[in-house]
């Protein structure tokens, strides 16, 4: 642990002497992102859930990034978090904190039309995967992607190539090999070269100046621990409005998300899961936004106690305060009808109030 | 006949394909480019006259003008740094890479104003460590920004080096006539003081004897709160100034607040870029139109 802290002092001490856009050679831009949580659940067991009501730190990201040299830039996102486990000799659920290399790879665009990138990263999977805690447009991610690419989600080392078709529209094509031994069960294969394979297709079209509807669709596929293969398939429609004029105060998303696995498992019948995520976004205001999004789960054939068989629905209402590009706050009711607690209630209701701060180099807001 | 054809639609490929593909982060950019390149070029501007330059969302299909891009021209001292990289990065297209020979960033070579001293923090709002991007406002920096924009174009194209030359060099010098005239028109407004909802038209107060000693906004990026209208309010009728300029892709609402205190203050809305208003269609009648607002509020 003080090893831990030690290597995160060293990385802050020099570059945050220089905490901000800049064109130096000696350092690269640095930036740091913060999200405070307050949660408030009615399932929650103080001696047993992992998940824990009250205020806490949950996850602070540091990210460096630069050009290497005229060929390649790095980018690299260290995420501290605090981790909850149950200790069944002390019954009580203990706290630990971790810091891990969320992303970390090079990238090139030497080639017209196409970036390379290599390291560990988010794959280029649906739209909720390839986009940080922070950038959630919702406390959480999906069911979907929290239950069925994982905690995490789809995350991990390897390579990746992706290309604009020569088409007067964005369209984009990424195929990524991944090595298949990261953090996701589902893909953790015992085969030594047995990775995964992530192909995604993205197309992007204004409608009008004001309105874009973008839609994509994802595919992976690879060996999982039990012998078999793992396959998903992704589908997202996006539509967003924000007119020429005015456009500072008012703004809208309509969007949906589709995920669907298929997990081969020794000797009984495929587990099958698929979920859709549906929400939409309103800006009444300069600073002020609301959101809603209603998603389900469904799962067959699951032999994970953290996934039952069973339709698990939701819905999630938002407010959101953006003080400034780089401070926001959110307030968050969400009413999930799913898995029974302990007391056999199969409604969950939790608030969440979230502040979220970032400081240096300017954020680069990905549309 | 059909051969005529043919010959006549290749040729017109082979035209298009020799003009330069620029993309400008702004109208005013574009205006410019047309102006200084003529025939030779084609330019697409991303921010248009009624977005707010600071906030432009990195749209995928901004991706794709730059992909196809020969330059790309931006205004610089980090107006578009929320939202440039990610489009460069996402054109894959090394030729206009940001720090390339097809990037260039104009307003840090224009003499900037309003360079912050000492250290900048965030504390202070959305603060522009080189200085004040806005400079398009100004006509003498325009004609300056239409020099260098020509010499970048005829690094590309060398055949057409001395026309953009000529042409910059004309435009300049029509700017240069028509701010003795401006200058003479603003003067005989009387106006010497103006609040300002940001500092949009800074270059344009600087140049033509007038100052904006307070904006509407407490800080730069920030919403105007109760607190510091009275502020405003005050400082008006303190050194009696009695017109409020706001920039047109800020709401008017805050105008309109200071009016109930300050009765006899002229309050208008202003295009400060290319396409803010119908019928703006270059930088000389951007210049024009603000004049004329600010005339009409003599009145």
């Amino acid at each position: 642990m003080l090893g831990r802290i030690w290597f995160l002092i060293l990385l802050l001490s020099a570059p945050l002497a220089t905490f901000a856009q800049n064109n130096s050679l000696k350092s690269p831009n640095v930036s740091a992102n913060t999200l405070f949580l307050y949660r408030n659940s009615n399932f929650h067991q103080e001696d047993a859930d992992e998940t824990r009501n009250g205020v806490d730190l949950r996850e602070a990201e540091l990210m460096f990034s630069s050009d290497v040299d005229p060929y390649s830039r790095l980018s690299l996102l260290l995420s501290v978090h605090p981790n909850y486990k149950f200790n069944a000799t002390s019954g009580k659920v203990e706290q630990t904190w971790a810091v891990e290399p969320e992303e970390v790879f090079a990238e090139t665009d030497q080639i017209p039309g196409v970036t390379i990138k290599a390291g560990k990263f988010k794959a280029a999977f649906g739209k909720h995967n390839q986009l940080h805690t922070h950038a959630y447009p919702f406390i959480d991610a999906p069911l979907a992607n929290s239950k069925l690419l994982g905690e995490e989600g789809l995350n991990d080392a390897g390579v990746s190539a992706a290309g604009l078709l020569p088409v007067a529209w964005f369209s984009e094509i990424t195929a990524q090999y991944l090595r298949g031994a990261g953090e996701n069960a589902e893909f953790s294969s015992p085969t030594s070269g047995d990775g995964v394979g992530v192909g995604h297709w993205k197309n992007l079209l204004d409608l009008s100046d004001a309105l874009t509807m973008e839609i994509g669709a994802s595919v992976a596929k690879g060996g999982n621990a039990t012998g078999g293969s793992t396959s998903l398939y992704g589908g997202d429609l996006t539509f967003k409005w924000r007119p020429v004029t005015g456009g500072k105060y008012h703004s809208a998303i309509a969007a949906a998300e589709f995920i669907h696995r298929d997990m081969q498992q020794s000797g009984i019948a495929d587990e099958t899961g698929k979920g859709l995520a549906l929400w939409g976004q309103f800006q009444f205001a300069e600073r002020w936004a609301s959101n809603v999004r209603y998603e389900t789960l469904d799962v067959h054939n699951s032999v994970n106690p953290d996934l039952p068989n069973l339709l698990t629905t939701k819905e999630c209402f938002g407010l959101t305060f953006n003080a400034t590009e780089f401070s926001a706050f959110r307030l968050e009711y969400d009413m999930a009808h799913g898995p029974a607690n302990a007391k056999g209630s199969n409604n969950e209701k939790t608030v969440y109030l979230q502040a979220n701060f970032t400081i240096g180099a300017h954020p680069a807001h990905s549309y | 006949m059909k051969h005529l054809i043919l010959i006549l639609g290749l040729l017109h490929s082979l035209t298009a394909a020799a003009k330069i593909n620029v993309v400008t982060t702004t109208t005013d950019l574009q205006a410019l480019v047309e102006t200084v390149g003529g025939d030779n070029v084609t330019a697409y501007a991303i921010a248009k006259g009624t977005q707010d330059p600071h906030q432009i969302e990195a749209k995928p299909s901004y991706m794709v003008k730059m992909r196809d891009a020969d330059l790309v021209l931006a205004q610089g001292l980090e107006l578009e740094s929320a939202w440039i990289v990610p489009l460069i990065q996402g054109a894959r297209n090394p030729k206009v890479a940001v720090g390339s020979m097809r990037f260039l960033e104009l307003a840090d070579k224009l003499e900037p104003i309003e360079v912050p001293v000492g250290n900048v923090t965030r504390a202070q709002g959305d603060v522009h460590p080189g200085g004040n991007p806005h400079f398009q406002v100004d006509p003498i920096r325009l004609g300056k920004a239409a020099v260098l924009i020509a010499a970048k174009l005829g690094e590309i194209d060398s055949a057409n080096r001395a026309l953009f030359k000529a042409n910059a060099e004309k435009f300049q010098k029509h700017m240069e006539e028509r701010t003795k005239e401006w200058t003479k028109r603003v003067a005989a407004t009387k106006f010497r003081e103006a609040v300002t909802f940001h500092k949009g038209l800074t270059y344009f107060l600087d140049r033509f004897g007038m100052s904006s000693p307070i904006q509407l906004e407490p800080r730069p990026g920030i919403p105007p709160t109760a607190a510091h209208l009275i502020e405003v309010v005050e400082l008006m009728k303190k050194r009696d100034i009695h017109l409020v300029l706001i920039e047109n892709y800020y709401d008017d609402k805050a105008g309109e607040k200071v009016k109930e205190d300050v009765p006899n203050a002229k309050i208008a809305v202003v295009p400060i870029s290319v396409g803010g208003e119908p019928g703006i269609k270059d930088g000389e009648q951007l210049i024009e139109r603000i004049v004329k607002i600010i005339e009409e509020k003599t009145r």
